[in-house]
């Protein structure tokens, strides 16, 4: 009887922990020497539902570039002015689709008169648009060849599911006790971990240096604490997650500064890294007097941009197949007349 | 299957045990509960009590009490008061060492003030209770051994929690007091100081932790297989040598060529034990203090093996890091 | 002959398990058997053959001495012998000498009248060494997810092991085995500490009783396990700190490729409180 009890308890523990758990026949690829254990562990099971998420959207296939261009046809066309009207207006439809598929048109646009700027959608678009050809002619360290468009972040959505707001440092009511230091709560922007919540202030949107490790042996000068180690890591907790990989993908965790023991990935990572700074200060810190109250977050902040915006969880978006062919002027640079526009809108 | 010495079959309950005698004053302080518990007699002793008071041991517990309901009530106030989310997030929850910014100053208690309270009553009541264990050893007319050893435990204790955060200047590399968050601590003093598997003394440590748990091992399975000759009875055997303390020693002598006498092995245990949390102490107090990266240290001292490398350059060198316009910017 | 002044009477024929007569005998203090010898061919073979990967890895150091498994594209199969067949040779020759020493602590035991408890513990931590170079790379298709034989280098995979799961601390059959091991090494050196204390007195007393021992621990924390159960006390805390590793480890890839603190989330997402 005493030992069927044990039975039953042994059983109950082994289900409980096994609940939690996955079904084994992972997949696996080596990044570094034998034997390292630099390896690449994925679910087969867990990737078949990511991957349902990263189908491209349908596309009627690249426009002609022939006919009258867009700015002759059209009034107040102070973006992509030089597509011809088949493009542009392909364009348009197809960025409806992209970001706002149930609305319509009318999300952005008058629909008794197109041309108004009366909706604070169709300013944000227009540096939106810009920022997307900024990634693909200045950021291909980083974007390559494959570069972005705007669903590769939107993905039908009007605000992009994976965007991060500031958040008060100070939880607490203030007052002597409770206070969780901006971290000790299971956050899933760390891997549920309790390291510090939100490190995107300080490293993606900041200009701090995530170099927390000396490079002597000795004591030489390097202050940086436990507690900056905490938030960079917190930072990296976040960089895994929302690229699906493990720390192994680019470093080999025995010496993690070393770049002679790290990944091509790393390097490629360290672009991204100042690539998520230029668009959250130089495109959406900006915008931040054109949005309405609710699309801001509790801090008054607009939303801004880390690595799973564009990634979704996939180390490269959307299975690395580059929308580009069909939208060859997202490619392209753009001059630089929208910004005043956008400074105006904002008081 | 033939009886294997790893549960009491019969349980003998005899009259309570109250202990060897002392003197009148203490024998007051010990408690007059006694109570029998089944399932510990099938393991060990059935008896439960009596327990010595004691006013070190009062004390001790006050001021762990104290450091206890200080975490408490800490991450209960982290949870808005909220009971439910208290056992939902309890592994989550944290009372942290001040910032890096007070340095070794008192923190305000709503920015660590508390966790300094908190390590000041969990020392006291630690050393309070060193002492207790030193007091009852003497009163009984036993050598102090507990004492070192647990001494060697509050070596490492005292290490983590004030002799380094002190040498570093600051109460901020301290350990914070909370599940998770003292497990974040330890990964990210070993990502900080390059990597703690290069420090020689962390080697140590593990090596007599990992080497405790193997003489355990080794140990608690040679007296339970010298059971039918009374192996448990070390002190007897100690004075007075058996054909319990023969046989193992034989088996250890043949079967690796050298073997422990019946208090030697007691030596070898101590020993091993108490060596892990010293040297483990060692280890942090140089970390940081007169070593910031262990990796290359190690490196330095020709003991990295060395794997094809990657060559891939640190791009910074290249190209600047992006920096934000310096209008607009946090 | 190396013999203590006991031990004459001991040295008896019998409790072999194979073999009979033929290796029933001591070199110097050591216990021959048949598994003695296949104890001896397994290391003798197994030592050569990390030294023979140490000459052409080029370096005797015994720090950075590196013999590593195969890469992952040879899966299950055999490697060429520079390529990590070395490593897969010497695993054999682990496991069969590790294997021959469990079976000589049997022939041992039986051959002096005791239980089997020590050769049963000693197969739990083989069982660990086990889990982490066989069962955990079958389960997950390649003998490269192997530790390699080097004192640094076995470490640099611990650290990358851990690192393919984010924050290996928060994987809970890990925490429970670190538990285990401390609460064994606490447990040795209170057990240690406590036969020593009343044996050594101190000079000029007398040696104390088990019922010095056992007023002791009850005037300190209440209770005290005594002394045949602080030995089955100190077995289990061993051998489930063992266990637990093994099981730590086995979860990590075969069932589990996420990042560990994310395996909490069934605990935060109970519909009772989510």
């Amino acid at each position: 009887m005493k030992k069927l009890n044990l039975l039953l308890i042994v059983l109950l523990g082994a289900v409980m922990v096994l609940t939690g758990c996955e079904r084994p026949a992972v997949q696996k690829s080596q990044n570094g020497f034998r034997g390292t254990a630099m390896v690449d562990v994925q679910n087969p099971r867990i990737n078949a539902e990511k991957a349902k998420l990263n189908e491209l959207p349908p596309s009627t296939g690249a426009a002609s570039a022939e006919g009258d261009k867009a700015s002759k046809v059209y009034q107040n066309v102070k973006v992509l002015g030089d597509l011809s009207q088949a493009q542009f207006t392909t364009f348009m439809v197809s960025m409806t689709n992209w970001i706002a598929p149930t609305e319509g048109c009318a999300y952005c646009h008058n629909p008794a008169n197109f041309a108004e700027d009366s909706k604070y959608t169709k300013t944000v678009s227009r540096r939106m648009i810009q920022m997307t050809q900024n990634i693909n002619v200045n950021w291909k360290d980083h974007v390559q060849g494959t570069g972005v468009t705007c669903y590769t972040c939107h993905r039908g959505n009007n605000i992009p599911q994976n965007v991060w707001f500031k958040e008060n440092p100070q939880n607490a009511t203030g007052t002597a006790l409770g206070n969780r230091n901006g971290q000790n709560q299971a956050a899933e922007s760390v891997g549920y971990s309790s390291l510090t919540n939100e490190p995107f202030s300080k490293y993606l949107l900041a200009n701090n240096p995530a170099r927390i490790i000396g490079k002597d042996g000795l004591p030489n000068g390097n202050k940086h604490s436990l507690q900056e180690t905490e938030d960079v890591y917190g930072l990296m907790m976040h960089f895994s997650k929302s690229l699906g990989v493990n720390c192994t993908y680019c470093h080999n965790t025995r010496a993690f500064s070393d770049w002679s023991q790290s990944t091509p990935q790393r390097a490629q990572s360290w672009h991204g890294i100042q690539m998520v700074k230029d668009i959250n200060n130089t495109f959406m810190n900006p915008l931040t007097g054109v949005f309405p109250p609710h699309r801001l977050g509790k801090e008054g902040d607009v939303a801004k941009a880390n690595c799973s915006t564009c990634h979704q969880g996939v180390n490269k978006p959307l299975y690395g197949k580059s929308m580009l062919a069909d939208y060859p002027y997202l490619a392209q640079a753009y001059q630089t007349t929208v910004v005043a526009e956008v400074k105006a809108a904002a008081k | 299957m033939d009886y294997q010495n790893l549960f009491t079959q019969t349980q003998v309950i005899g009259p309570e045990n109250h202990g060897v005698p002392i003197n009148a004053y203490d024998q007051r302080e010990r408690s007059k509960g006694i109570g029998f518990n089944y399932l510990l007699g099938k393991m060990g002793n059935a008896q439960l009590g009596p327990i010595y008071l004691g006013r070190l041991g009062v004390a001790s517990i006050i001021f762990g009490a104290l450091a206890f309901f200080i975490i408490g009530f800490h991450m209960l106030a982290q949870v808005n008061w909220s009971p439910i989310q208290f056992v939902r997030q309890l592994f989550w929850l944290s009372l942290d060492a001040p910032s890096p910014k007070y340095g070794l100053r008192l923190a305000p208690l709503s920015e660590g003030g508390w966790w300094n309270i908190c390590g000041l009553f969990l020392t006291v009541s630690i050393l309070l209770w060193w002492m207790r264990t030193y007091r009852r050893a003497k009163a009984l007319g036993l050598g102090t051994h507990v004492s070192w050893a647990f001494a060697a435990a509050i070596w490492l204790f005292l290490v983590l929690g004030l002799f380094r955060p002190v040498l570093m200047g600051s109460w901020s590399e301290a350990v914070p007091f909370g599940i998770f968050s003292h497990l974040d601590w330890t990964a990210a003093l070993s990502i900080r100081y390059g990597n703690l598997f290069y420090n020689p003394f962390h080697m140590l440590s593990i090596f007599f932790l990992y080497g405790s748990v193997l003489l355990f091992g080794m140990h608690g399975a040679t007296i339970l297989a010298v059971g039918r000759y009374g192996g448990e009875r070390e002190i007897e055997q100690i004075v007075d040598r058996g054909t319990a303390s023969e046989r193992a020693a034989l088996f250890w002598r043949w079967t690796m060529g050298f073997n422990a006498t019946m208090e030697s092995i007691h030596r070898w245990a101590w020993w091993f034990a108490v060596l892990c949390p010293i040297s483990g102490g060692i280890g942090i107090l140089l970390t940081g203090t007169f070593v910031d990266n262990w990796y290359v240290w190690a490196m330095n001292h020709g003991m990295v093996p060395s794997y094809p490398a990657t060559n891939i350059i640190d791009p910074s060198i290249a190209t600047p890091p992006f920096s934000p316009a310096v209008e607009g910017v946090k | 002959m190396a013999m203590l002044n006991f031990e004459r009477k001991y040295r008896v024929r019998g409790g072999t398990l194979i073999g009979g007569d033929l290796f029933d005998f001591w070199v110097g203090p050591f216990y021959v058997g048949f598994f003695g010898v296949t104890t001896l061919f397994f290391s003798f073979i197994g030592t050569a053959m990390i030294l023979w990967g140490a000459a052409h890895q080029g370096t005797f150091n015994v720090w950075t001495i590196n013999i590593a498994p195969p890469d992952l594209k040879y899966g299950l199969g055999p490697a060429p012998m520079m390529e990590g067949g070395l490593w897969q040779i010497i695993t054999i020759c682990a496991l069969g000498a590790f294997g021959s020493w469990a079976l000589r602590e049997i022939e041992i035991a039986r051959k002096l009248g005791m239980g089997l408890h020590v050769p049963y513990t000693y197969l739990v931590a083989v069982f660990a060494y086990f889990s982490l170079e066989v069962i955990r790379p079958v389960l997950m298709g390649a003998w490269g997810h192997a530790f390699p034989y080097g004192i640094m280098s076995h470490l640099d995979w611990v650290s990358n092991t851990g690192y393919q799961y984010l924050h290996f601390h928060y994987n809970p059959a890990h925490m429970l085995a670190v538990s285990l091991f401390f609460a064994t090494t606490l447990a040795l050196s209170l057990h240690g500490a406590l036969v020593l204390s009343s044996t050594n007195p101190g000079a000029g007393k007398t040696v104390k009783t088990p019922e010095h021992e056992d007023t002791f621990f009850r005037d300190l924390i209440g209770y005290s396990v005594g002394t045949l159960g602080i030995h089955r006390v100190g077995l289990f805390l061993a051998v489930s700190a063992v266990f637990w590793s093994a099981v730590c480890i086995i979860l990590s890839g075969p069932f589990w490729t996420r990042g560990w603190p994310e395996w909490w989330t069934w605990w935060l997402n109970m519909p009772i409180w989510h």
